[in-house]
């Protein structure tokens, strides 16, 4: 390991540690509960930020995914009595396929069509869950069960969340990392110019789609299990612009800052009562400010005040004349 | 059935005009700006104040509420448009319309509410008239009046060319000593006047709902879709084969399947002909 990477490495793992002792150290069950919703939120979003933050492609309805996921955990293992590890995997699985659904026509539109496509689609499953009544009980709602011992207790449960999120943080960190997230930059900032070095740019898109797919599903699952009851008004077309908006706040490019975004917009309106009332005007607002004025996310504002504080050394390179090889220069240029 | 027909043909009417407006933004800025459906939301949420709240006559109402969305246009272009399009990054004017869009539609939900409100009576008539009421014809006429206006100012008016030229070749136009610019403020104000008289003249079908923005910046941009983009002709073809469409599928299936239909008719026309019914084709650059 080269010595570079080994402060964040450091980093990461001191962070990684303070989280899975949370429920040793957390003031009450709420901040536990909190804990586990953004990691549950960083679950999606990290399949998200590769598709959105690396690949470009825009899409605001991964609420649909998500709901899908939930819906499918909680039929699973609430109804047929499925092993609730073999449901989660079957949530994972149908979000992917339902990504993979999604993503075959949509993903060949231009941009302003796949995001509308993408609209469209979470508008159908939150259409779909309320006509298909006799399977997602409605407007109604399900009721979802928890995971066995010993991931019972909030704070199982929490940890069950951590490790999975945590998992999907490296992958997706392999991901970024490798010509795989370089060739996403590449389709992200030239499409054309991409395809023209050998970057299969459909194949690729695709791909990430249905990682976010499964992702997603995975996520919807363990939300469904955290929140014990699901009705159709949890999955409103706002959450998929939260989803979108953690993302584009924390930087596009990078794995920190949509986890960064993650954290802060889940916990602010929850520790900031007035925010809540604001609730998705907040959401909107934040968007807007970011796009006008710092368009590469407010990670890249703290770099630029890192690096106002702590000025780099810049070399001033000092250039002498080598006084005897101009001399023979100049010569040499006479002689003829 | 003559009413399923005609139902359609009001809803379509109402999505043809949301079309107009996105075409009038497209022609001067190449950008399909989503608060196009809050427009016409914004047109019909100030005329139901105006009239209901504050006890106005229809007339200055109906001024109010142009004057309002030619505002919240103009707005458009200024907030989400103008800084952006000078940076020249092709998604950018995607994120800052959609965080516009939100703003306005959850600004507007907690200033009048989540319920949908009605909205009140435009002509004296009798509730007995069946379909000959005025809220399935004021839209359909205001759609045909709004489309012909459209053409004719174009075709006939010296603004209305400069625009043409505009969406022909914005930095040939520029090059000409056209202002861009300006020009493209103002065609964003008259979208914002026409999705408001949408809005307006749609209210008794739709409500004063504040989530119809969300809904028609989806149908209308299907209608456009369909249609072809940039064509005006295509706009009212796509929004009546769409409002049938979605009236006779309402009709025969029920109506909890409203945007799978649409989504569905979408899905086809780009699959068999990408580039709409009456659009140009695209380019794909190479």
């Amino acid at each position: 390991m080269s010595g570079t990477s080994l402060r964040p490495m450091a980093g990461s793992v001191a962070v990684l540690v303070a989280l899975a002792t949370l429920p040793w150290w957390a003031g009450d069950q709420y901040q536990i509960h909190l804990a586990a919703l953004i990691a549950a939120w960083w679950i999606l979003v990290a399949g998200l930020n590769l598709v959105v933050g690396f690949g470009g492609q825009l899409s605001i309805g991964h609420v649909g995914l998500l709901a899908i996921g939930a819906y499918a955990f909680a039929i699973l293992a609430g109804r047929h009595d499925w092993s609730p590890w073999i449901a989660l995997a079957a949530s994972g699985g149908l979000g992917g396929v339902c990504g993979l659904l999604l993503g075959l026509p949509s993903l060949r539109l231009p941009g302003f069509y796949f995001a509308m496509a993408t609209m469209a689609f979470a508008l159908i499953v939150a259409e779909l869950v309320l006509a298909l009544g006799d399977l997602t009980g409605g407007g109604v709602g399900l009721s979802v069960p928890g995971f066995p011992e010993p991931f019972e207790s909030p704070a199982g449960h929490y940890l069950l969340m951590l490790g999975i999120a945590t998992i999907i943080t490296w992958c997706a960190w392999n991901v970024a990392r490798f010509p795989w997230g370089r060739a996403l930059v590449a389709i992200r900032d030239n499409p054309v110019a991409a395809e023209s070095v050998g970057v299969p740019v459909f194949r690729m898109k695709l791909a990430v789609f249905v990682a976010s797919g499964v992702t997603a599903g995975l996520a919807g699952a363990l939300f469904a299990s955290l929140q014990s009851y699901i009705t159709p008004d949890t999955f409103v077309f706002e959450l998929g612009l939260f989803f979108f908006v953690c993302i584009i706040i924390g930087g596009r490019g990078s794995i920190a800052g949509p986890l960064a975004g993650t954290a802060i917009l889940t916990a602010l309106p929850e520790l900031v009562a007035p925010l809540a009332k604001l609730g998705t005007l907040f959401y909107g607002l934040l968007l807007l400010a970011v796009v006008l004025l710092v368009p590469e996310g407010i990670g890249r504002l703290f770099q630029v005040i890192l690096e106002r504080l702590r000025p780099r050394e810049t070399a001033s390179p000092v250039l002498e004349p080598d006084a005897a090889r101009l001399a023979a220069a100049i010569r040499r240029q006479e002689r003829p | 059935m003559l009413g399923v027909l005609i139902t359609g043909l009001a809803i379509g009417a109402l999505y043809a005009a949301t079309a107009l407006a996105y075409n009038v933004m497209y022609s001067t800025s190449k950008v399909l700006s989503v608060t196009t459906g809050h427009l016409a939301m914004l047109g019909g949420v100030f005329g139901a104040w105006f009239v209901t709240e504050l006890g106005w006559h229809p007339v200055p109402a109906l001024f109010a509420s142009l004057a309002v969305g030619a505002f919240a246009g103009w707005l458009t272009d200024v907030i989400a448009i103008r800084r952006v399009l000078a940076r020249s990054d092709e998604h950018l004017w995607l994120l800052s319309t959609l965080a516009l869009a939100t703003i306005v539609q959850q600004g507007v939900a907690l200033w009048w509410g989540t319920e949908p409100k009605p909205f009140p009576r435009l002509l004296p008539q009798d509730f007995t008239a069946g379909l000959a009421d005025q809220k399935y014809w004021l839209p359909i006429g205001t759609t045909i009046v709004m489309a012909a206006a459209l053409e004719l100012f174009y075709r006939r008016t010296l603004y209305g060319k400069l625009f043409v030229a505009m969406s022909e070749d914005a930095f040939a136009a520029r090059a000409r000593g056209v202002e861009t610019d300006r020009l493209r403020a103002i065609s964003y104000g008259i979208a914002g006047a026409l999705g408001a008289l949408a809005g307006f003249a749609a209210g008794q079908l739709t409500f004063a709902f504040f989530a119809v923005g969300l809904t028609l910046t989806l149908n209308g941009f299907i209608a456009l879709a369909v249609g072809g983009l940039g064509s005006n002709v295509g706009a009212l073809v796509g929004g009546a084969a769409l409002g049938l469409l979605n009236a006779f599928s309402a009709n025969l299936i029920g109506g909890e399947y409203q945007n799978t239909v649409s989504v569905g008719l979408l899905m086809i026309v780009l699959l068999l002909k990408p580039e709409g019914l009456f659009g140009s084709r695209r380019v794909r650059p190479v």
